[in-house]
């Protein structure tokens, strides 16, 4: 029998000894494969912040060299365990390492400083044409409502509608829009949350649908004109056209302003999906994707101010005037916040 | 690279993920396992539990409180900030989580799933509040659609707006990474990343356990281990870890009769030694690989041919 080559004869031994490259190897290694093992598990289980200055210090470094070890292994180590312990453990490693570097509050503070307002200025082509089919939902709304009074059943459901209709009077309209207030709790805590729930979903599903083409983003953006004509032209009937815009625009000026925003958002994921432009499709749709996400999200913030204002305020104030004031007055904010704020912070970062 | 697919993994395991590579800055490419879809259902399920099991809890305290004589709140009230909770549970449970954990909601972290960012680096708050906006209408509408269509207003339109919506939640089953619309928008994937524990080495255990009465190793010649390649090598290893239990060492028996069959091993090897033969065929062929390994002679498993 042949002696095999790999079992070197070291004369002090009585036996032969088998020597292992990757035995070798790992022996020189593996406590360093343990602290990262340790550390990232820390990290994994509670935050990044958990690690001391010197643990945070350690960590790019042992990464790295447990990303050497990983490049030789896979060429001359043939341990299935030791292989899949290391792809594990740098692939966890670097999850970390390229992880999110900020905590919660201070993305908050940059997006609504800066992102937010940014990022729906570059959309501004989409939010005009959101507000093109809003108008046209509109001017439909209002002049089918208006050639036939009956035809606003058809538009409006019983459970928006409340009563109204038809067969309302002047004064029944008059009541509900000058309606007395009916104290705190019931505006600003029920009302109020009730209608934040039921436009953020609205603006929710408004984005969302987005990716289905576009098409249901313009039908429900359009449907929400169609009502809101409907509206329109009920009041219109009694000539209380006037004071009807004044109690809308309260909250309507944030609202409104709000389901454009979403519309928009959705809008651009439909143009990526179906214009992707120079890049492919996928990452074309994920860079501008995101964007329009965070403005959909930012936009549920106008939805819980609307959602104040319309609870609350609007039975506040209960003069023509003053609602029209206040609503300019917000047109005003949204409009300096959307085309202004933002310019020049850059938080330390490239662009 | 060949040798990175876990062949001996699929075979023992008998699954089979679909994997990918990650790019990373340091220029060595990490394999990813992409989720399978029963692993995000489980993951997703178990999150609408907790999220359920959350929003209850709410309404049992609320009555609590309205129970209690204290009157602490009118039912009205009560009713309203609970209901806003709950909204709020709802639409953050997942951005909350998925931010926090880094890319795991405590039902992906049960099932050892994490969003990781498609292109590599950061998952960024956006991409996140990206997947999970979307959410809402990819698995939420057709849902709510789904349970609210009953025999008599079967409308035509629901029916067609329902499939619509589910044309959208099926579409993970019809893309290679299992991408779902968020996954899209967002520029995300979920990929399936269970922690792994560093075994030790069979070869050092081998020299650790020998004490002075062992006999000698078994020594064996270059034609024996030019049979098996790296396949077979890696099988013999998951085999090797097993605990030692009735069913494993009658396996053992049966895969060391095998391999002297193979290899023309003649002398009998006495059964209370069988592990400590395939513990030293397993040191010495992995010795041969991975020195044929080194230079260039890859050997991917009995069948093929070495390869130059």
């Amino acid at each position: 029998m042949i002696m095999n080559e790999f079992w070197l004869d070291k004369p002090q031994l009585k036996e032969p000894r088998l020597t292992l490259r990757s035995a070798e190897f790992r022996k020189g290694r593996e406590q360093a494969w343990q602290r990262l093992d340790e550390i990232v598990e820390r990290v994994e289980k509670e935050s990044i912040s958990v690690l001391s200055a010197e643990e945070a210090q350690e960590l790019p470094m042992l990464y790295s060299a447990a990303m050497s070890s990983l490049s030789i292994a896979r060429t001359i180590v043939l341990d299935r365990n030791l292989l899949l312990y290391l792809e594990n453990l740098t692939l966890r490693a670097y999850l970390i390492v390229y992880g999110p570097r900020y905590g919660i509050s201070l993305c908050l503070r940059k997006f609504f400083q800066r992102d937010f307002p940014r990022s729906v200025r570059k959309m501004s082509l989409h939010l005009l044409t959101a507000l093109a089919a809003l108008l046209v939902g509109i001017a439909a709304g209002y002049a089918f409502v208006r050639s036939d009074i009956n035809n606003f059943h058809l538009l409006v459901s019983e459970q928006l509608a409340k009563g109204r209709g038809a067969a309302s009077t002047a004064s029944d309209l008059r009541n509900i829009i000058f309606s007395p207030w009916p104290g705190f709790v019931s505006t600003f805590i029920e009302f109020a949350s009730f209608l934040f729930q039921h436009n953020t979903m609205v603006g929710i599903f408004s984005f969302g649908l987005g990716f289905m083409l576009g098409i249901p983003t313009f039908a429900l953006l359009a449907y929400n004109g169609l009502v809101l004509g409907a509206f329109a032209a009920l009041y219109a009937e009694h000539s209380l056209t006037v004071e009807f815009i004044g109690w809308l625009s309260i909250h309507g000026v944030t609202e409104i302003l709000a389901i454009l925003l979403c519309g928009a958002a959705g809008l651009v994921v439909a143009e990526k999906v179906l214009f992707p432009g120079s890049l492919p499709r996928l990452e074309s749709l994920a860079l501008h994707g995101r964007e329009a996400a965070s403005v959909a999200a930012g936009s549920i913030s106008l939805f819980f101010i609307a959602g104040i204002l319309e609870g609350g305020f609007r039975q506040l104030i209960d003069y023509t005037l003053l609602r029209y004031a206040f609503a300019l007055m917000t047109a005003f904010l949204w409009f300096y916040y959307f085309g202004f704020a933002g310019k020049g912070n850059n938080y330390g970062d490239a662009d | 690279m060949a040798t990175r697919i876990d062949r001996a993994g699929e075979l023992i395991e008998g699954m089979k993920r679909k994997r990918k590579e990650l790019f990373t800055p340091e220029g060595v490419p990490l394999d990813i396992q992409i989720a399978g879809h029963g692993e995000r259902l489980t993951a997703f399920i178990i999150d609408m539990v907790f999220m359920i099991a959350v929003i209850y809890g709410l309404y049992l305290i609320l009555l609590m409180l309205l129970f209690s004589r204290t009157g602490l709140v009118s039912f009205k009230i009560g009713m309203t900030i609970i209901l806003f909770i709950a909204f709020i549970v709802r639409n953050l449970y997942f951005l909350h989580f998925e931010l926090a954990w880094q890319g795991r909601t405590p039902g992906k972290r049960i099932c050892s799933l994490r969003v990781i960012s498609r292109a590599g680096g950061e998952l960024s708050p956006s991409a996140v509040v990206a997947r999970n906006l979307t959410r809402e209408v990819e698995i939420f509408l057709p849902l709510g659609l789904f349970l609210s269509i009953d025999a008599e207003s079967a409308a035509l339109g629901k029916v067609a707006l329902l499939g619509w919506a589910a044309a959208l939640t099926v579409l993970p089953l019809f893309n290679r990474e299992h991408l779902r619309a968020g996954d899209l928008i967002g520029g995300t994937q979920v990929i399936a990343l269970p922690k792994r524990v560093l075994l030790g080495d069979l070869t050092e255990q081998r020299m650790s356990h020998r004490t002075v009465a062992l006999p000698k190793n078994y020594i064996f010649t270059h034609e024996q281990l030019a049979i098996y390649g790296n396949f077979e090598l890696q099988v013999l290893e998951e085999i090797l870890r097993r605990p030692a239990n009735v069913e494993n060492v009658n396996l053992l028996t049966v895969v060391c009769v095998k391999i002297c069959r193979k290899i023309g091993w003649d002398e009998p090897v006495p059964p209370e030694d069988t592990r400590r033969f395939l513990n030293d065929f397993y040191a010495a062929e992995r010795a041969n690989l991975e020195r044929s390994q080194l230079f260039g002679n890859v050997r991917e498993d009995k069948s093929t041919a070495l390869k130059r």
